[in-house]
């Protein structure tokens, strides 16, 4: 068997880490570009520029974390590439089912996401960013996982999310979603 | 490169991703270097998740609720969607100035580029797919594609619509160019066929792909112009070539066009193509054709017929004509066949009349098995003619039992023991024949009365050549007509074989009860008994007094017999009966003569051991025959010189005497006077035919009480159809006789008469 391509990645902090191509290949960004690009792909450093993390909550942005995909948090990604580089590629069927209705998430990645909140968000946003299908589901999940079962207040606790309804809003949303109380 | 737009600024993130789409777009061949790659793919996304966009939604909550969050990117796909359409009206315009075959070398260079670029566009903004587009498609959006796809969409709705009837147009120019013997670059064609075979989108789901583009704007023109070229050469050829190499052409033509679509035609274009083809260069001039059958029947072009087999049999409804045409003229030939001989009457050798019918039909079997494949309705077609002319031609005219007849004799002049006795195996062959013209008899019951008749000769003279071949013949028939058939046949065989055995257990039994002495002037015997009901024989029509010689050893023979089967009843077939005795009267010669005699003869040759003259008279008394069996025995004797008349040369009649000629010469030892009289065997063909009528008599009667019997009562007219059905496998009845048969048996009142023309069945 032919040696394992290798394929270098470079964070945002220029950080140089070298991977083998079927690892880098979970991310579809990186799949379509070997593709498009080849040969020039495989000699020069990819770099992992910088991720907009203020999108997905605001208290992200008060935090301060560096909105980046830095060697940290690479290393993180590369971590869970390599241990489902094996992995069948999902299907469309199963993306339209399983993956939404369970919240259920293996113990590997149970034990991989067991990390602070930082970084928990910042391998969501890489995972989004890079097109890692598999790994955005895991870290949605976990997040899921972490709301549920709590209350409004609970949540707005864990995620240092301020209050911004007034008392009015709050409770025509309430009457509005009263169906999906859990009695 | 330049630098990153500002994620939040539509123009300038716009600005940044035209220039890199720009550049993909018409200079992709210099390479996209990977921090452009990077770049476009990440201002895309940044654009897509920028803060400042949500905001001009109007916020999570509020007028976009119910979507859940809002997803940016309308208007990127908004601004590529405008670039797409100035890029491929510029596209357009530049096409302008091409034509034929420059048109479509521009046309696919430009494709080729053109989805190259897409794909890579594709995965660049391959964010706004995920996220935006996907939304909107899976609400319902019946406008908005994935990246790729608005590509094609793209191209289809500014650019394609415009030019595909000029492009459509060079094609054909080409393929017409071809069809006339230049060469072409086929794979130009190719590609412009997967070019409109990718433009086919469902509208109603843009992940499956259809092929109405393909069809309406490829498919439809090419048949048409198909067509039409055909129509033109065809009509062309045809008006200055024969029809045979009208034939060859089309077949070339059919060829030709069924490769093409291998070459480089979509391969779903087959079925419509074929079938235009077809159409024009077979239909269109099937009657031509047509009148071209019986000219290639008459001059047996099997090639000819093959390939026109080929080219009709390829159309609906081609080959009915030409079965009817064939079947018209295999009866003619057989017909023609057998006139030939027809002429000769009753002379007729068998062998030749079946040889004659045989020849016709291994001819057109023939025919039917190399040009037209053996194919099932030509089969029928042939077996129809053939049925008709075996059963109605020169040498039926006086009825349809003459082929029958016939057919049977040339069976026995096989199964006889002869000088030329065939070998088994081509024996065998000619038995195969002959069950190739019995299929077609359709009297077959005249058939197995004339060869139960010559088997029991065969049988009791045991003149068969070959028991094997007996065998083999019955189990055809058996095979042919079922057990009924030849049942009685196969009973023949058997009393023969019993008889065999029979004659030992006699011997055994005249060793016990005879003395040595009276061994010795025992003559030594051989019976057969046959079973009344299976032979087809009558018992004498003459009296006779058996010679004493044979009283004692046959009487012998009877109670012996009857001693083991009680109460059957044997009556001696004297007609039948032969035997051997030995001339020891005759002078100069040491071996004596032994003459070969049927009993009649024996017994008026014994009259001579009393007395060396016995007169006419005497032999009519001591005998008891009566004159048509003594006469035609004297005049034997007498030609053969036995016997010597006075006055010389007179006739066997009252007042002539008989004198044993003790000088008798014969060059061989053994001498067969045992010599049927021709005028015999004629009557007995006549005998036959009555006897048919009657057995076909009873047989229609019994089928009919069969019928009555289950149906209790039925219509007359149900009940005569019922009755054809039943016996057409023996012979095919008159309505006629079976009106009478049924007349007949409400006469002995097995039926009786209801109303509404009803016949009831009385038990």
């Amino acid at each position: 068997m032919a040696e394992m391509q290798k394929i270098k990645l470079m964070s945002s902090d220029s950080a140089e880490i070298t991977v083998d191509r079927d690892v880098a290949e979970r991310s579809v960004l990186i799949k379509n570009m070997m593709e498009d690009i080849g040969e020039q792909a495989m000699t020069e450093a990819i770099p992992i520029p910088n991720v907009s993390s203020q999108y997905l909550v605001k208290p992200l942005q008060e935090t301060n974390l560096p909105p980046q995909v830095n060697e940290a948090v690479l290393n993180k990604v590369i971590e869970w590439c390599v241990h489902h580089k094996g992995d069948p590629p999902a299907t469309n069927d199963d993306d339209a089912d399983s993956r939404k209705k369970t919240t259920d998430i293996e113990e590997w990645d149970q034990k991989f996401m067991q990390v602070d909140q930082e970084m928990l968000f910042e391998i969501i946003l890489a995972a989004n960013y890079l097109d890692i299908k598999a790994l955005l589901d895991v870290g949605c999940k976990t997040v899921a996982n972490m709301i549920k079962g709590k209350s409004p207040e609970e949540i707005r606790k864990t995620f240092n999310i301020q209050n911004d309804f007034t008392p009015e809003e709050e409770d025509q949303i309430r009457r509005e979603n009263e169906w999906a109380e859990d009695r | 490169m330049p630098p990153a737009p500002n994620k939040d600024d539509l123009a300038a993130t716009w600005n940044f991703l035209q220039v890199g789409v720009e550049k993909i777009m018409t200079n992709l061949k210099d390479g996209v270097d990977m921090a452009t790659y990077m770049g476009i793919y990440t201002a895309v996304h940044n654009f897509c998740t920028s803060q400042k966009a949500v905001a001009s939604g109007g916020g999570i909550i509020g007028g976009n609720a119910h979507r859940g969050a809002h997803l940016l990117g309308e208007d990127l796909y908004k601004n590529l969607k405008g670039y797409l359409k100035g890029h491929l009206e510029d596209l357009h315009e530049k096409s302008k100035g091409h034509i034929d075959e420059a048109l479509l070398t521009y046309y696919i260079r430009e494709w080729d580029r053109y989805t190259t670029a897409a794909k890579y566009t594709n995965h660049l903004f391959r964010y706004l797919n995920r996220h935006w587009v996907k939304r909107e498609i899976d609400e319902g959006k019946k406008d908005v594609f994935d990246v790729y796809t608005l590509h094609l969409v793209q191209w289809r709705e500014v650019l394609f619509e415009k030019v595909n009837k000029n492009v459509m147009a060079a094609v054909l120019k080409m393929v017409e160019k071809q069809r006339n013997g230049e060469t072409i670059e086929q794979s130009q064609i190719k590609s412009i066929v997967d070019s409109f075979v990718s433009l086919g989108l469902d509208e109603t789901d843009s992940t499956k792909s259809t092929l109405d583009v393909y069809r309406f704007h490829f498919e439809k023109p090419f048949i048409d112009a198909t067509t039409r070229y055909y129509e033109n050469e065809s009509n062309q050829f045809v008006a200055e070539n024969s029809v045979i190499d009208y034939m060859k052409k089309a077949e070339t033509r059919l060829e030709e066009e069924k490769n093409r679509v291998g070459l480089y035609l979509h391969q779903d274009i087959m079925n419509p193509l074929m079938k235009a083809c077809l159409s024009v260069l077979v239909t269109g001039h099937s009657p031509l054709l047509r009148d071209e059958f019986q000219v290639l029947l008459d001059t047996d072009r099997q090639d000819d017929l093959a390939r026109m087999y080929r080219l009709l049999a390829r159309i609906i409804d081609g080959l009915e004509p030409l079965r009817t045409k064939f079947e018209a003229h295999v009866r003619k030939s057989g017909l023609a066949a057998v006139e030939k001989f027809a002429t000769e009457g009753d002379n007729m050798e068998p062998k030749t009349y079946v040889d004659a019918l045989l020849e016709v039909h291994t001819q057109y079997q023939k025919l039917v098995d190399d040009a037209f494949t053996g194919e099932s309705e030509f089969v029928r077609s042939l077996d129809n003619a053939c049925k008709e002319f075996v059963n109605r031609n020169k040498v039926c005219k006086t009825g349809s039992s003459r082929s029958p007849e016939l057919l049977a004799k040339y069976t026995d002049a096989l199964l006889k023991k002869s000088a030329k006795s065939a070998e088994e195996a081509d024996l065998e062959a000619s038995l195969i024949q002959i069950m190739t013209v019995f299929k077609y008899i359709e009297d077959k019951d005249v058939f197995q009365k004339f060869y139960s008749r010559m088997l029991a000769k065969r049988l009791v003279h045991s003149s068969s050549a070959s028991e094997d071949a007996e065998t083999s013949m019955i189990g055809k028939l058996k095979e042919a007509c079922g057990y009924e058939y030849t049942n009685k046949l196969q009973r023949m065989f058997q009393d023969i074989q019993i008889s065999t055995d029979l004659n030992s257990a006699f011997k055994e039994y005249q060793a016990r009860l005879l003395d040595e002495d009276g061994l010795k002037k025992a003559v030594d015997p051989s019976y057969q008994v046959l079973g009344t009901g299976f032979w087809p024989l009558s018992p004498p029509q003459t009296n006779f007094i058996p010679p004493q010689e044979i009283v004692d050893t046959y009487t012998r023979f009877q109670n012996f017999y009857f001693d083991k089967h009680s109460g059957r009843k044997l009556t001696w077939l004297w007609q039948l009966c032969k035997g051997e005795m030995k001339a020891n009267y005759v002078k100069n010669t040491k071996i004596p003569y032994t003459f070969c005699v049927s009993t009649y003869q024996m017994a008026i040759l014994l009259l001579f051991n009393d007395s060396d003259t016995v007169t006419y008279e005497d032999a009519q008394k001591g005998t008891a025959l009566s004159a048509e069996w003594l006469d035609p025995s004297l005049s034997v004797f007498v030609k053969a010189k036995v016997l010597i008349p006075f006055p010389e040369n007179a006739k066997a009649e009252p007042g002539t005497s008989y004198t044993l000629n003790y000088n008798f010469k014969h060059k061989k030892v053994k001498v067969n006077l045992n010599i049927v009289v021709k005028s015999d065997a004629k009557q007995e063909v006549e005998e036959t035919h009555k006897t048919i009528e009657e057995d076909r008599k009873l047989l229609m009667q019994s089928a009919i009480v069969r019928i009555m019997k289950s149906r209790k009562h039925m219509k007359h007219v149900v009940l005569v159809q019922e009755t054809i059905s039943q016996i057409k496998s023996r012979f095919t009845p008159k309505v006629q006789d079976i009106k009478k048969s049924i007349d007949q048996l409400i006469e002995k009142e097995y039926l009786e008469r209801l109303e509404n023309e009803e016949l009831g069945y009385l038990a």
